[in-house]
């Protein structure tokens, strides 16, 4: 059967309630949720200040992009049901939802967290998405340190 | 053959443009067409060793030949989440 899957980058807030509901079908029975928030105070490494995360997406591709973290997630974790992955983009203030993936199976024991970790840790390395990060004192453009391969 | 070249975060505002077209020959390859952009550009010159690039939305080797009407995308290592 076909099992839901959702790739989404979107400029609206996101909504969980409804992001659960669409990936819920009648034998799910957990649901593995992460979700990133934009944190205003940093205190590990270089403690500073966040005013506000500034996104970018080159759509087209971030959400083919998006398309085959799922299928990756599908082909280690044959039990997960319904994957979602939603991105939000645009001016993002402390304490906002940023991104959200979930996914469901009909038990917890089915590997769902691993898989919610793989789609966030995966969506990092290959999704083109991009912040800049501003704060009191000044702004820059976070970069991840992943270079994917040809084909990717 | 004319291409259509994106750029994003960082390498978006060095070129202080979004997307620009160019006129290249046949058998251009992404490490032939960065290195034009570097000459045009010399202000991603120190971003060089880590812009990836991207032809028809999949992640190219340098190696690759660009195909006509190609789409092209030049960008930082991404930061989503």
């Amino acid at each position: 059967m076909d099992y839901p899957t959702i790739t989404t980058i979107t400029k609206l807030e996101l909504d969980l309630d409804a992001l659960i509901a669409s990936v819920t079908l009648p034998s799910t029975g957990a649901a593995a949720i992460f979700s990133g928030i934009v944190r205003g105070k940093t205190e590990r490494g270089n403690a500073h200040e966040t005013s506000y995360l500034e996104y970018e997406a080159y759509q087209p591709m971030a959400e083919a992009k998006m398309r085959q973290v799922a299928h990756e997630i599908r082909k280690r974790w044959p039990l997960v049901e319904g994957i979602a992955i939603v991105q939000r983009i645009g001016r993002l203030y402390p304490q906002t939802p940023t991104v959200m993936i979930i996914c469901t199976a009909e038990h917890r024991d089915t590997g769902v967290f691993d898989a919610a970790r793989y789609g966030i840790d995966r969506l990092k390395e290959i999704v083109p998405i991009w912040k800049k990060e501003v704060s009191p004192e000044g702004e820059y453009w976070v970069e991840g340190e992943y270079i994917p391969k040809s084909g990717e | 053959m004319r291409v259509k070249i994106f750029f994003f975060a960082t390498l978006r505002e060095y070129v202080g443009a979004k997307t620009v077209e160019l006129e290249v020959p046949v058998q251009t390859t992404v490490a032939m067409l960065k290195e034009l952009l570097v000459n045009k550009y010399p202000q991603i010159a120190s971003t060089q060793k880590s812009i990836i690039a991207a032809v028809n939305s999949e992640y190219a080797a340098d190696e690759l030949l660009i195909p006509t009407d190609a789409e092209i995308a030049f960008f930082p290592p991404v930061s989503g989440g």
